[in-house]
C-alpha cells in the first residue's frame, strides 16, 4: 500500500494552497469579468459622443473588485466548512485565507499597474480610454498605483469574508442588521463631523494622506473584524 | 494509556429562553484502536456531539480531550482528526480537487486506497461535486474519511443515501482498512443492525443523553424475547426485569433483561417457549427508555 505523506508546510500556507485548488475561480474569474467589462467599455465609448477631453474615464475595472468581493464571501461560505472537516482550526483557516488575499492582491495590483503602463503608452488603447486609471485614486506613479490597487483588492476580499462570516453566523437577518449597522455608523460619523464643523479638515486629511495607507488601514480593520467573527463560528 | 477521545460532563443548551438542551451530561472515553458505533435516532444529538469533538461546535459545559488535549482551535490536535458529515458542505471543486485538498491536510493520506475506493464506488474524478447524486456524495465522503487515515476518524451517517450493495462494500472496506491501519473510528448511524458486527463498542444517545456505553460483546445477548402461552411466559420471566410486554390472544411476548443460563434454556424448552436474543438495534430501541437502559448495561461493562 502506498502512503503519500504530505510535505510539512505551515498550516496557513496549506490553507492558501487548498483554496488555490480552484484556480479558475481565484485567478481567472476576476480578470475574465474585467476583460468583459473592458470590451463593454470600448463599445460604449464608440457609441457615446466624444467630448474631446484628455481622458475618457470608464469604470469597468470595478468588475474585478466586485468579483474579488464575491471571492471573499465564497471563501468562508463554502470552502470553510470543508476545510474545518479536514482538520484545520478557524483561526488558521482565516489567516490562510487572509494570506491568500494579500498574495492575490499583490498579483492583481501588478496586473493593474502593467495595464496602466500599457494604457498610458498606447494613448488609452488608441481611444483615450482610462480603464486602468481612476481620477484621484489610480492616476499617480506606477508604485502608487500598485500599492493602491493591492490595498483595495485586500480591502474588498476582507469585506467579502466578513460579510460571509456574518451570514454564516447570523443568517440573512443578521447580515441585513450588519449592513444597516455600518450605515448607522457612517451616518453618526457624518453627524459628528458636521456638528464639529470638521468637513474641511477631513477633506484635507483625505486629500493629503496616501490613499493606499487609508485603504490598508481599513483592510486591517475589516480583517480584525473577520477574525473576531470567525472565532465563535459554528459549522 | 491516554484515551483517543475523553468526554466529561458535556452539555449543550442553545441560547435563548426555552433553549433546546441538545446534549446533557455526556461522559465517555474511547481508546485507540477501536471501532465505535454512535447510535441513536434522528435528532438524538449524534451530529452535535461529533461537531463538538472536532471543535466545529461549542459545548455549554464539560470538556473534550483528544489524545489528552482539547481540540478546539488546536491545529496540532485537529490535524489528527477527520469528520465527514452526511450534510457536508463542499466548495465548488471537482472530486479530484477535493481529494487533493484532503491530501494537503492529512499527513497519512493514502492515495492508493483513495484510488481503489474511487474505482469501487465508480466515482468520476473529473466531475464537479455539486453535480453528484446524494449517493455519490456519500461515497465521496467515505473515500475522504477512510483514505485520510486520520488517527481519529469520525464518520457521520456515512451510508445515508447508499444502496444496499454499496453499503455492504463500505462495511467491507472499513473493516479491511481498520485491520490494516488500526485507529479510532467512530461511526454514527441509525442503521444499527447493519454495522453491529463491525462495532467493538456502542454508544447509544437519546435526547442528548448517553443511555448506553458498553462493549458490543457485553451488550449482545443481554436481553431476550420470550414468546409463548401467557401463563408459561409469566412463569419463565417471574422475578426477572422485563422491558416490554405484548399480548396477542393466548400468546404473550415479553422482552426480558439479562442472560440465559443452562437452567433457563431447559425451562424454556420444557415450557415450549420461543427465545430469541435481541439484536443490537432492538437493544438500542429499548435503551432509549431510561429505566430499561440501566438494566441493559452489563455490570462492570465500560
Amino acid at each position: 500500500m502506498t502512503t503519500t505523506a504530505a510535505p510539512r508546510v505551515p498550516p496557513i500556507l496549506t490553507v492558501a494552497r487548498y483554496l488555490l485548488l480552484d484556480r479558475v475561480t481565484y485567478l481567472a474569474l476576476p480578470w475574465l469579468w474585467a476583460a468583459f467589462a473592458f470590451g463593454l467599455d470600448v463599445v460604449i465609448l464608440q457609441l457615446v459622443p466624444d467630448d474631446h477631453s484628455a481622458q475618457r474615464w470608464v469604470g469597468g475595472l470595478l468588475a474585478a473588485f466586485a468579483v474579488v468581493f464575491v471571492l471573499g464571501i465564497q471563501t468562508v461560505a463554502r470552502a470553510l466548512p470543508f476545510g474545518l472537516a479536514l482538520g484545520v482550526s478557524r483561526r488558521t483557516y482565516f489567516l490562510g485565507a487572509s494570506a491568500l488575499a494579500a498574495g492575490l492582491a499583490g498579483c492583481f495590483g501588478t496586473v493593474v499597474t502593467i495595464g496602466q503602463l500599457v494604457e498610458r503608452g498606447t494613448g488609452g488603447w488608441g481611444i483615450r480610454m482610462a480603464y486602468f486609471r481612476a481620477p484621484g485614486v489610480l492616476d499617480g506613479a506606477w508604485w502608487q498605483t500598485w500599492l493602491t490597487a493591492s490595498a483595495a483588492f485586500v480591502l474588498v476580499f476582507a469585506y467579502g469574508m466578513w460579510y460571509g462570516l456574518v451570514h454564516r453566523r447570523a443568517g440573512l437577518i443578521g447580515t441585513v442588521v450588519f449592513g444597516a449597522a455600518q450605515g448607522v455608523l457612517l451616518t453618526l460619523l457624518a453627524a459628528v463631523v458636521t456638528w464639529t464643523h470638521n468637513w474641511l479638515r477631513l477633506g484635507h486629511l483625505l486629500a493629503t494622506s496616501p490613499i493606499a495607507a487609508i485603504l490598508a488601514g481599513l483592510a486591517a480593520l475589516l480583517l480584525a473584524g473577520g477574525l473576531v467573527t470567525v472565532r465563535r463560528l459554528q459549522i | 494509556m491516554t484515551p483517543a477521545i475523553a468526554v466529561a460532563g458535556l452539555g449543550l443548551r442553545y441560547p435563548g429562553r426555552g433553549g433546546h438542551q441538545a446534549l446533557s451530561e455526556v461522559s465517555f472515553e474511547i481508546p485507540s484502536p477501536s471501532i465505535v458505533g454512535l447510535l441513536g435516532r434522528n435528532g438524538a444529538g449524534k451530529t452535535t456531539l461529533l461537531r463538538i469533538l472536532t471543535g466545529q461546535g461549542f459545548a455549554s459545559t464539560g470538556s473534550v480531550r483528544v489524545f489528552g488535549s482539547p481540540p478546539l482551535e488546536r491545529d496540532a490536535v485537529l490535524r489528527r482528526m477527520v469528520l465527514i458529515r452526511e450534510d457536508q458542505t463542499y466548495p465548488d471543486l471537482k472530486i479530484e480537487q477535493a481529494l487533493a485538498a484532503a491530501a494537503l491536510f492529512h499527513p497519512n493520506w493514502d492515495a492508493a486506497l483513495a484510488a481503489t475506493l474511487l474505482d469501487a464506488y465508480e466515482l468520476p474524478v473529473r466531475r464537479s461535486i455539486k453535480k453528484l447524486s446524494r449517493g455519490m456524495r456519500a461515497a465521496l465522503g467515505i473515500v475522504l474519511g477512510l483514505a485520510a487515515h486520520a488517527e481519529v476518524t469520525l464518520l457521520d451517517e456515512p451510508v445515508a443515501g447508499l444502496d444496499a450493495v454499496v453499503r455492504d462494500m463500505f462495511y467491507q472496506h472499513l473493516l479491511a482498512d481498520y485491520t490494516a491501519h488500526p485507529r479510532c473510528i467512530v461511526l454514527s448511524t441509525h442503521l444499527i443492525d447493519e454495522v453491529a458486527d463491525l462495532l467493538e463498542r456502542v454508544l447509544v444517545i437519546d435526547h442528548g443523553r448517553l443511555v448506553i456505553d458498553a462493549l458490543t460483546d457485553d451488550l449482545r445477548g443481554n436481553a431476550v424475547t420470550v414468546t409463548g402461552r401467557t401463563a408459561d411466559v409469566d412463569r419463565f420471566v417471574a422475578d426477572r426485569a422485563t422491558l416490554s410486554r405484548r399480548a396477542l390472544g393466548a400468546r404473550t411476548t415479553v422482552v426480558m433483561a439479562g442472560r440465559l443460563d443452562q437452567r433457563d434454556r431447559q425451562l424454556a424448552e420444557h415450557l415450549h417457549l420461543d427465545v430469541d436474543y435481541l439484536t443490537l438495534q432492538q437493544l438500542a430501541m429499548h435503551a432509549v427508555d431510561s429505566a430499561a437502559g440501566a438494566t441493559l448495561i452489563p455490570t462492570g461493562a465500560s
